[in-house]
């Protein structure tokens, strides 16, 4: 583990061990916000012939529930890897956005170093982050300890989920479906920031709604955020 | 069909995934500091979220929309990410029993 120098500015993206225990303590709730759901996912993984090492593995490198809800609902034998990846990329689009969106604050850090730690990022790892870089200098060991949590529940209960002696119902595949969605209805308040909200988040939603049945949540999430954040650079917010 | 076969698929969306993960950092910081792109990432973020909400409650229907609703709120009370996480799944699943 790198750590800061002394002379460092404010600003100046570092990776402390004492942000990264910082990081780790905030997250800690993931270990189970993430392992339960995951849980239910590792059942689900049973009934489209997957073993205990590949949905271990799906989850250790995808680790992400939105595309591996979709992919899930795909998954044939011969796997049909152009449509996964297809479908990984219309619902993991939000990715490199939330990831340039990142580069903003930690851009002068290592990218060697950088790069290997955007592996673990989630929705709720980057949207903490982005929170508190707007108070704490950007630190890379926040971000680090803030996901890792979340990555170890979500590949430790696929693996428990799998090995349960339960079988995959409609019920469990609809609450699992929920849960991309509440991971990221949880974090909004986070980012309220009063009436200067109010217009942007209303032109989002409307879009969002209006784009959702053509282009699926994933693609309706650009086009909508797009239209909100189009207004606010319109009406001259720089923050 | 040898688990090489299902190895190999989920090595390729985990491949993009992390391709997803690290292209919009990389091309971020090939931007100018002060240009339009970068300051639309900056104002993005929430706006994409709600977006996002929005499309998953028509997407999912009821479910999704309780789901959401009862983790949101349980959130605004307790200031608890996880309690939210866990009201919303439990309120997705009652939902999705009632409705058979």
């Amino acid at each position: 583990m790198t750590t800061d120098t002394a002379d460092q500015t404010p600003s100046t993206p570092a990776f402390t061990a004492a942000a990264f225990r910082r990081g780790l303590i905030a997250g800690f709730p993931f270990l189970l916000a993430y392992g339960v759901p995951a849980v239910l996912l590792g059942i689900a993984y049973k009934g489209v012939e997957f073993g205990l090492f590949a949905s271990v593995l799906f989850s250790l490198l995808v680790y992400s529930s939105t595309a591996q809800a979709v992919t899930l609902g795909l998954w044939t034998l011969p796997p049909p890897i152009a449509a996964l990846i297809l479908a990984c990329v219309a619902t993991n689009a939000r990715y490199l956005v939330m990831g340039a969106n990142l580069q903003q604050s930690f851009g002068r850090f290592s990218k060697w170093l950088m790069l290997p730690l955007l592996f673990f990022m989630s929705d709720a790892s980057w949207m903490l982050t982005t929170a508190d870089v707007k108070t704490n200098r950007p630190d890379a060991g926040y971000f680090f300890g803030l996901s890792l949590p979340g990555w170890i529940g979500w590949s430790a209960g696929t693996g428990i989920g799998y090995l349960l002696p339960l079988t995959p119902t409609p019920t469990i595949i609809a609450a699992t479906a929920v849960l991309p969605l509440a991971f990221i209805a949880v974090l909004l308040p986070a980012q309220w920031r009063g009436k200067r909200s109010v217009l942007p988040w209303a032109l989002s939603a409307a879009a969002g709604l209006a784009a959702a049945p053509f282009l699926g949540a994933g693609w309706a999430m650009i086009a909508g955020g797009s239209v909100g954040t189009l207004y606010s650079m319109v009406r001259g917010d720089h923050d | 069909m040898t688990d090489w076969h299902i190895i190999a698929a989920v090595c390729c969306v985990g491949l993009v995934a992390y391709a997803l993960r690290t292209g919009g950092y990389l091309t971020a910081g090939l931007l100018p500091a002060d240009s339009q792109a970068q300051r639309f990432l900056r104002l993005a973020p929430a706006n994409l979220f709600v977006a996002f909400v929005a499309a998953s409650c028509f997407a999912g229907g009821i479910t999704n929309v309780v789901g959401a609703l009862v983790a949101l709120v349980t959130m605004l009370v307790t200031k608890r990410q996880w309690a939210g996480l866990i009201m919303g799944f439990v309120a997705a699943a009652l939902v999705a029993i009632l409705r058979g």
